[in-house]
Parts: C-alpha cells; structure tokens; sequence
C-alpha cells in the first residue's frame, strides 16, 4: 500500500464525506470481514484445520504405527482396535490415514507454494520484459499446456521412485503453466500503469520492478491460486500414486491407499472408503476456502464493502 | 484447463477474464455489419479462406506434435532403463549380453541417443513403424486396436461432457438462484474434487449395486468386450454394455467445467444489450438465449475444449486401469512399469494427436460461431 508523505492538495472525492462518518477499515480487515461472511469458506477453513489437527496429532489416538503389521488381524472391519479396520497385511488403516494424509498435505501446500512463485516470477517477468523473451515464455507454456504433461510426469516419477521430495519437485514443475499464463494477460496491462513508469523514470531496475511493484498488485490472484493448486496437486498426486508412479510402498499416501482399496472394494470396502473421503474433505475445504477468498478480494464484490456499515 | 482429472491435472485457475484467444477480443454483437442475418457456415462458401485458416492451424498443430513426441522420446529413452526388463532373468546374463540383445530393437545404450532417435524418426516417418519393445513385440501391432479403445472413449467422453456441460449450464443460468440451479451447482463443484479414481471406482461400485439389484448383469465393469460374443448386433450390444460406466465415470469429471464456466459466461451474456435487443425484436426469452446469448457466450468454451483434452486423457489413463480396458492408457502404465521406449513414445503421440484434433475442430467451431472472427 503506497502512503503519501507530503501533503499534497486533496483530489476530488466522492467518497470521502463517507469516510468521515465511519472509521476507514484496512484493507485487510474489509478482506477478513467479507470472509468471515462467507460461511462456505468458513467451513471450508474448520474442515481444512480439522484435517490438519488430525494429520499431525491422529497417530497419538492409536498404538499402531503405519508400518506395524499386525498379523492377528488381517483384513477386519473398523473395531474398538482398529478404528478404520486392518488391510490384507494387517496393517491399521487408521495410521496408514493419518501418515498418508500428512503425506498429501505436506506436497500439496509445499507445491502450490512453489508453483506460486514460479508461476508469479515467470508470467509477471514475461509480461515486463516483452518481445523476444515474452514470445519464447509463451511457446513454452502453451507447449507445456497441451503436450500430455501426465505421462511426461509419470515417465520422470517412476524414474526417481517414489521419493516425495522428488515427487514435489516434478509436480512443481510441470505445473506452473496456467498459472504462469494468467499472471501474464494481467501483467500485460499492469506494465503500462503510471506506477510502473514512474518507477522506470526513476531508474528502478527492472527485475525489481517486476518484484516490488507488479507481483504485489496480483496478490489477491495469487493467494486464490494458492489455494485451489492445493486442490489440483492433491488430485494429481493422488493420480500419479494410484498408479503407482508417485510415493511408492513402503512409504504411505491417500493416493497409495485408494490404489491398495481398488481391488477389493465389495469385499472391503474400508479400504477404500477412508481414503476417499479424506481426498474429498481436503479438497473440497479448500476449493471452499479459495472461493470465499476469491468473493473477498474481488472488487466487484458487494457483500462486506457496501452492506457493512450499519 | 486445465483442466479437471485430474483429474488430475487438471489444471484449476482462478480466471479473472476468460480470453482464450487472440482473435475473440471484444464482444460479440451477433446483429453486426459482418453479420447482417445470422450467417449460418460464415465464409465456407465465399471461397474457402475458413479452409485455408484450418489448414494453417493444422499445420502448427502437426509440427505441436512432432515437437511434443520428439521430447518425449528424448525423456524416455533418458529415464527407462531397458536393460533392467533382462537382468531378473535366469541364467543370469551379463551387460554386454543384455546390450548385445538389444541392438535389434534400437534399445542398445552404448549407441549414443542421438543415432538411436535418428533410427526411430525416420523409421516413424518412412514406414511408419514406431520400433520395438525390449522384449521384442512391435509397438504397431500392440496400438493398433488400443487406439481404437481409447480414442472411442475420450470421444465419447468429450462430447458427452461438452453436451452434458452446456446443456446444464442452460438450464439453469435461465434459472439463477433457483432450487435447480444451486442443487446442480452444488453437486458440480463437489464433483470438481473428486479425484478419477475415486470417481471410476464409485462409478463401480454402484454398476455392481445396480447389477445385484436389478438381478440382470447389464453393465460390465472390466474389460471392453465379452471374448465369448458373436455376431454383429449382440457384439455392438456388448461393447455398448461395457462403454456405459466408463464413459459415465469420465462425463461425471469432465462435466463439471463446462456447466461452471458456462453458467458464468451465460449469466454475463443473458444479461447483456444484444440479448434484450433481440428480446425487443419478438423473440422469446428462450429464443434470445439460445441463439443469442449462448452463441456468443460458446466462442471462449470452444476454445477451452482443446485444452482440456489433456486432463480428459489422463482421466482415461486411470479410468481405464481401474475398468481393465485395453486401451492406450493402461498400455502406457505397462510400457513405463516395463521400460517400453517406444511404447510410451507412441502413446505420447497419440494424446497429442488427440490434442491436436480438439484443437483443429475447436478453431471450426469458433469460425462457425463468430462471424467477427475474419480468418486473415
């Protein structure tokens, strides 16, 4: 938020007697307020935290570990024991759930964050800088966007086997691209903004520019995005795993445990069922929490800004 | 595009302003100089330049796909390791056995890579053989009936969602903030999360309900066709009793951004200028909208369509994994499990071919639509 220091003469405005009668809200307080309307979002947040709550704190509820094979009880149905029931090597379902949700979680936020800002640098540096270096950015993404990124991915993934930090990696970067794209078209008219002139006349160098003064204005895209590439890398990954070209046994992750429950789903149907509510859950909080973000920093939107003041 | 599946990939943006494309930049105003009276195949009979404008996107689409298969090689012959496919086996062989067994398939690793791709692309594009497995089995003869497979599958697929999408999407932006509107835009976002495998096995899980309740196996959950069939009509009956929960599980996935963008895109245009003129005019509010309102508001999906046929792909990938078609999909699961080269090359190329052929018929669809779009 850019401050005036010096007092320069007050520019015609139709909002300021409005001003005057009521305390200005900050802009984050009016974003939190619209938010706080919205209760899909709210309960989009609960579920997302509840989620996590049970992803770190789950494994204290029960004495197994994910890896403890418990061979008195092979392929139960949820007891007192075995709160989601035991697969075919008996293993607990319920701490295979817990490991394997924290698994998703943690690739899933680590790489829509990446994304973020990879997309972010490469679409707002693309825009910036034009011409030749605009032009070959865009070939490359849309090139990236309609060649069967997939596959390419699964041939990468298999290769390095199942680590999920490698996993993460991969994701990362065959996923920057619609995004990346989005943040271009709104660069291309954020450089031409008085701003970002001035800030040129004033010998700013243009990576800085491109840092200081576009990237900040497309925050509120970006915080969406954030968001709801959370939803899409769980998805991917959870693909890629069900194939068996993500995280891979003995390592454990919801998309694993809906591969191991697909066999037997008449039979068994815990196996799958826990896991696929928990992919549901996760990703249906966030596309929650991404919509009422989005209704808050919407300028259009009418819900807090005008409605608000009683 | 993103793209759902997935699915995956699905790729989900935050899309502020939907211009998809460079020539479909302002608004369309079907009542326009170009357009006097609603022009049906616009410039398809005024000489041929739509013609030639396909060719040319044609033509940037094929060299798409050379460029996307050649990359593909690249990172395929780089990241499977044919030699493991021969050192499980007893007797146990050395490295230069394995090598040596690999000459004839192209697969030999002391040949640098570059000799090795020149052998497969001019084998590719003189005779149109796309090489050898490790063990030997022409990628030919084993794509041949997968293509078929799994190209009737995203075809179906596509349309249905394209139909389903729209369709929906007219019903109920017509009804904005009604009983159906929400209920469908409920259950469509929530579908917007369920990942394909979730998704395929639900849709399994309720074709065997289904089948145990009506006492009568109608609907096939594994394979694409009954080996014991014969005759013409039973085999057409059969292979339409295994396409239906497929098809349903893919439709459920890639429905769903259809009727979103749609809606939204339908909301701005029913209410928009041209569409109360044209109510001014005597139409219906039926009539404006379907020739109005959802003409102009087509232009930005058709384009979409292309994009999403990646996503729609890697849907099928695992559709066809957990239903146990035969298709080119699971075929690419095998080649990557069995360090097949030139198997997951050529399935590559096929989903970019697929791409490419969206792409190519979205760019008619957008010509059809928008007589503004002056094909120069």
């Amino acid at each position: 938020m850019a401050t005036t220091v010096t007092p320069l003469p007050e520019p015609l405005d139709p909002g300021a007697a409005n001003r005057a009668l009521a305390p200005r809200l900050g802009s984050g307080r009016l974003y939190l307020r619209r938010f706080a309307r919205n209760r899909g979002a709210l309960l989009g947040v609960a579920l997302f935290v509840l989620l996590v709550l049970f992803s770190v704190f789950g494994s204290l509820f029960t004495r197994f570990a994910y890896t403890d094979a418990d061979f008195a009880a092979l392929t139960q149905p949820p007891s007192a024991t075995h709160y989601f029931g035991t697969n075919q090597g008996g293993n607990d379902v319920y701490a295979e759930a817990v490991h394997g949700l924290q698994r998703s979680l943690v690739i899933a936020v680590s790489v829509s964050v990446l994304t973020i800002v990879l997309a972010a640098v490469i679409g707002a540096g693309a825009a910036y800088f034009g011409g030749r270096v605009e032009k070959l950015t865009l070939m490359v993404i849309h090139f990236l966007l309609v060649v069967p990124s997939f596959l390419i991915l699964a041939l990468i993934s298999h290769h390095l086997a199942g680590d999920w930090r490698v996993l993460i990696l991969v994701l990362t970067v065959f996923g920057w691209m619609s995004t990346a794209r989005v943040v271009w078209s709104l660069s291309t008219s954020l450089r031409e903004r008085d701003y970002v002139l001035a800030a040129e006349f004033m010998g700013v160098r243009p990576w800085r520019i491109v840092m200081r003064h576009i990237i900040p204005n497309l925050g509120s895209l970006l915080i969406v995005n954030l968001t709801l590439g959370v939803v899409a890398t769980v998805l991917s990954e959870t693909a890629l795993s069900f194939l068996g070209f993500g995280v891979q046994t003995p390592d454990v992750s919801l998309g694993t445990m809906l591969a191991d429950g697909s066999g037997t789903i008449t039979s068994a149907p815990w196996l799958f069922g826990y896991p696929a509510a928990l992919v549901v859950l996760l990703t249906v909080s966030m596309t929650l929490v991404g919509d009422g973000l989005r209704d808050a920093f919407d300028p259009t939107s009418t819900s807090a800004a005008l409605r608000g003041r009683r | 595009m993103i793209h759902k599946s997935a699915a995956a990939s699905t790729e989900r943006v935050f899309l502020p302003v939907r211009k998809h494309h460079d020539h479909a930049q302002t608004r369309h105003t079907p009542a326009g100089p170009a357009c006097g009276h609603r022009c049906r195949i616009p410039l398809l009979h005024e000489g041929g330049p739509m013609v030639r404008h396909v060719m040319r996107k044609a033509a940037g689409w094929l060299a798409m796909i050379v460029v996307a298969t050649n990359v593909t090689y690249v990172l395929a012959a780089w990241f499977l390791d044919p030699r493991s496919n021969y050192r499980g086996l007893r007797p146990v062989r050395t490295e230069q056995q394995i090598d040596h067994a690999l000459t004839p398939y192209n697969l030999d690793p002391r040949v640098p890579l570059a000799v090795r791709w020149w052998h497969w692309f001019s084998d590719v594009v003189l005779h149109f053989d796309w090489g050898k497995s490790p063990v030997g089995a022409s990628v030919n003869s084993e794509i041949g009936f997968r293509v078929l497979v799994s190209g009737q599958l995203v075809t179906a697929a596509t349309l249905l969602s394209v139909v389903a999408g729209v369709a929906l999407s007219v019903f109920t932006a017509s009804r904005q903030y009604g009983w159906w509107d929400r209920i469908t835009q409920l259950v469509s976002v929530f579908l917007f999360n369920v990942p394909a495998a979730v998704a395929a096995l639900a849709v399994v899980f309720a074709g065997i309900w289904l089948n145990q309740h009506l006492g009568w196996r109608f609907l096939y959950v594994a394979g694409e066709a009954s080996p014991t069939v014969s005759g013409l009509w039973p085999t057409v009956a059969d292979r339409f009793q295994h396409l239906i929960l497929p098809t349903l599980s893919l439709t459920v996935l890639g429905y769903v951004g259809y009727h979103l963008t749609q809606r939204s895109l339908l909301l701005d245009s029913i209410n928009s200028d041209f569409v109360r003129t044209a109510r001014a005019t005597g139409l219906t509010r039926a009539q404006a909208i379907r020739r109005h309102a959802l003409r102009a508001s087509l232009i930005p999906t058709a384009t979409s369509v292309a994009f999403s046929i990646p996503a729609i792909f890697t849907g099928a990938v695992i559709t066809e994994t957990v239903f146990g078609w035969n298709g080119m999909g699971q075929y690419f699961v095998q080649t990557i499990a069995k360090n097949d080269v030139h198997g997951a090359v050529a399935v590559a190329a096929f989903g970019a071919a697929m791409t490419a052929i969206g792409a190519v018929l979205a760019d008619v669809a957008v010509v059809l639509l928008d007589p503004r779009v002056r094909v120069s």
